[in-house]
């Protein structure tokens, strides 16, 4: 007893503890619920059995139905257009304003730390000022395509099928440009300049450089930031909650939102169990991608 | 050019810019302060002629604005304290070695960084409400939030104790420190403004949160404001000049945060995300 306490106090038992408490704590809190819910994927919960571990065993009936109803598909390839626009777009916005703010001036790091708001808002405001603003017959965004002549009718946005997937996309995009322009702004200022020094001096001119420098020095980063974007729209949830709650009619429904939906509106557990464990599967490989592509960074 | 005429043109772009990225939240504020018709005039105005700024004292009392905060504050404060006591070791731990089992702590806290939070609410109710916590909704929040951001606060802090030399801990061994004392006296001073930083950052994560206080806080006493914000905006609403004053009560104190430890905030983010 002596001796495991003096090792608590000033030896390997003191980094053995500090360390096996959390672990403990993110293995019962995230590692279990993880495996309870591959369990429920292959269970059928109902309200009547939500009380007992024990409930009845019913193989890949879940996957089974929930590939057979109308609405799998669509939601599906919802979430594909979700991930790749929003990543698209906040790639590319937030990749030209890190070039823009990489110019030194006065004032560039104040004002570029600045774009970080849209971060550190709850998601929930984020998207209740976007509803305000995509709203149809007097939301600002439409007075503003209107007099720039881009369209002539109201677009609803929030109501029309073929816009609504959109509206969140819009909201997405301006959420994570920020964050997307942060980190490769960090990428940016680790090519060394002397690089551009002598490419000056061989008569490249600023399309060379940009194609032939800082594009292939900036690849681990885009890696990286690709792979960190997925992870963050497949996250995405209070913007739907916030601006189409997945309607009209599943036009803009998710999956992240379709498993919520199915578990606490329809109170189908298992389903929601389902449509998880796949969408996890999913993540997960994203994220070994990602750990892989930084990994030299994060050992550091 | 000369390079004052170019920094200044550069600037002013900046600005403008800027301006447009944060047009949303200019759009919060001003929408507030409108009267009901000003709001849905076409076209709309982008200054309010008639500033209504009694609205912030109406939508408080009207929408019991101060249970919400408080809750949204007691959920947050709650989560940033079961993440940095059990957080801050962990960090150390991670940041001081480096084998095989630290490599593998590192890419469990990394996986677990990624599990959206809307596909693990199924299991976590679920689970919760199987062994009783439901019956303490606010605590079982908590709890889902701290399993949900501790990888997250983890990495950061661990990128803060990577900076703090290792030769000032052993020389305070060798004065005759424990390892505790050496952890409580030497490192955890100089780490501390990055834990702090880290904190904040988790603190504004947490008082935002939505999903698992939707799904398992029944009560509507005991509901944090983002949900109330959410039972707020019903499908077909016309109050947007409240649901924006809401929504500014909501998100100015984090604003304030954020603008006044910017600077920090953004390079803490930085060194611990991608470096």
């Amino acid at each position: 007893m002596k001796r495991f306490l003096s090792s608590m106090i000033d030896g390997r038992g003191f980094d053995i503890g500090l360390v096996s408490l959390p672990l403990a704590f993110l293995l019962t809190l995230s590692g279990l619920p993880l495996l309870y819910n591959i369990v429920m994927s292959f269970q059928e919960v109902d309200m009547f059995s939500l009380g007992s571990f024990w409930r009845p065993f019913v193989g890949l009936k879940n996957y089974r139905d929930l590939f057979a109803q109308p609405e799998t598909w669509p939601i599906l390839a919802n979430t594909a257009t979700f991930v790749a626009a929003s990543i698209a777009g906040q790639f590319l916005v937030g990749f030209g304003l890190a070039l823009f703010f990489w110019t030194s001036f006065p004032g560039a790091s104040w004002l570029r730390g600045l774009f970080l708001v849209s971060w550190v808002m709850p998601g929930l405001v984020v998207g209740a000022i976007w509803n305000w603003i995509l709203s149809g017959d007097f939301g600002v965004l439409n007075f503003i395509l209107r007099e720039t002549g881009l369209i002539d009718g109201n677009i609803f946005w929030r109501s029309d099928p073929g816009f609504s997937l959109w509206a969140v996309i819009i909201a997405n995009i301006w959420l994570g440009t920020s964050f997307n322009m942060i980190l490769l702004s960090v990428g940016l200022s680790a090519i060394p300049r002397d690089l551009y020094e002598a490419s000056e001096l061989d008569g490249a001119n600023v399309w060379q450089r940009f194609w032939t420098i800082t594009l292939p020095m900036m690849r681990s980063s885009i890696g990286a930031i690709m792979a960190l974007g997925l992870i963050f729209t497949l996250q995405q949830f209070d913007l739907f909650a916030a601006i189409t709650s997945g309607g009209p009619n599943n036009a803009s429904n998710v999956t992240q939102y379709w498993a919520w939906d199915l578990s606490f509106r329809q109170y189908d557990f298992a389903k929601g169990a389902t449509i998880s464990v796949i969408m996890i599967a999913f993540v997960m490989v994203a994220s070994v991608v990602y750990v892989r592509s930084t990994r030299h960074e994060v050992r550091g | 050019m000369s390079n004052v005429s170019r920094d200044r043109l550069l600037l002013a772009v900046a600005i403008i810019l800027a301006g447009i990225y944060l047009f949303p939240l200019y759009w919060m504020y001003i929408t507030t302060i409108k009267s009901g018709s000003e709001m849905f005039a076409t076209p709309p105005t982008f200054w309010p002629t008639d500033p209504q700024w009694q609205i912030f004292g109406n939508v408080w009392q009207s929408r019991n604005m101060g249970r919400y905060i408080w809750n949204s504050l007691a959920i947050a404060c709650g989560a940033v304290c079961v993440i940095t006591v059990l957080g801050v070791g962990c960090a150390y731990v991670l940041a001081r070695y480096r084998n095989i089992w630290v490599d593998i702590g590192l890419f469990l806290i990394l996986m677990l960084q990624v599990l959206p939070a809307s596909l693990m609410v199924t299991p976590i109710f679920v689970g919760f409400s199987q062994i009783g916590l439901l019956n303490y909704p606010r605590l079982a929040v908590i709890l889902a939030i701290a399993a949900k951001s501790m990888p997250f606060f983890v990495v950061l802090v661990r990128a803060t104790f990577m900076s703090v030399p290792q030769e000032l801990e052993e020389a305070a061994l060798v004065d005759g420190n424990s390892r505790v004392g050496a952890f409580f006296n030497i490192v955890l001073p100089l780490a501390r403004n990055g834990i702090l930083v880290s904190a904040i950052l988790i603190f504004m994560q947490a008082f935002g949160e939505f999903v698992y206080s939707k799904s398992m806080i029944q009560a509507v006493e005991l509901q944090p404001a983002s949900v109330g914000l959410n039972s707020f905006m019903g499908p077909n609403t016309n109050e947007w000049n409240n649901i924006m004053a809401y929504a500014a009560i909501y998100v100015t104190p984090i604003l304030a945060i954020f603008v006044l430890l910017q600077r920090r905030i953004v390079s803490g983010l930085t060194s611990g995300a991608l470096k």
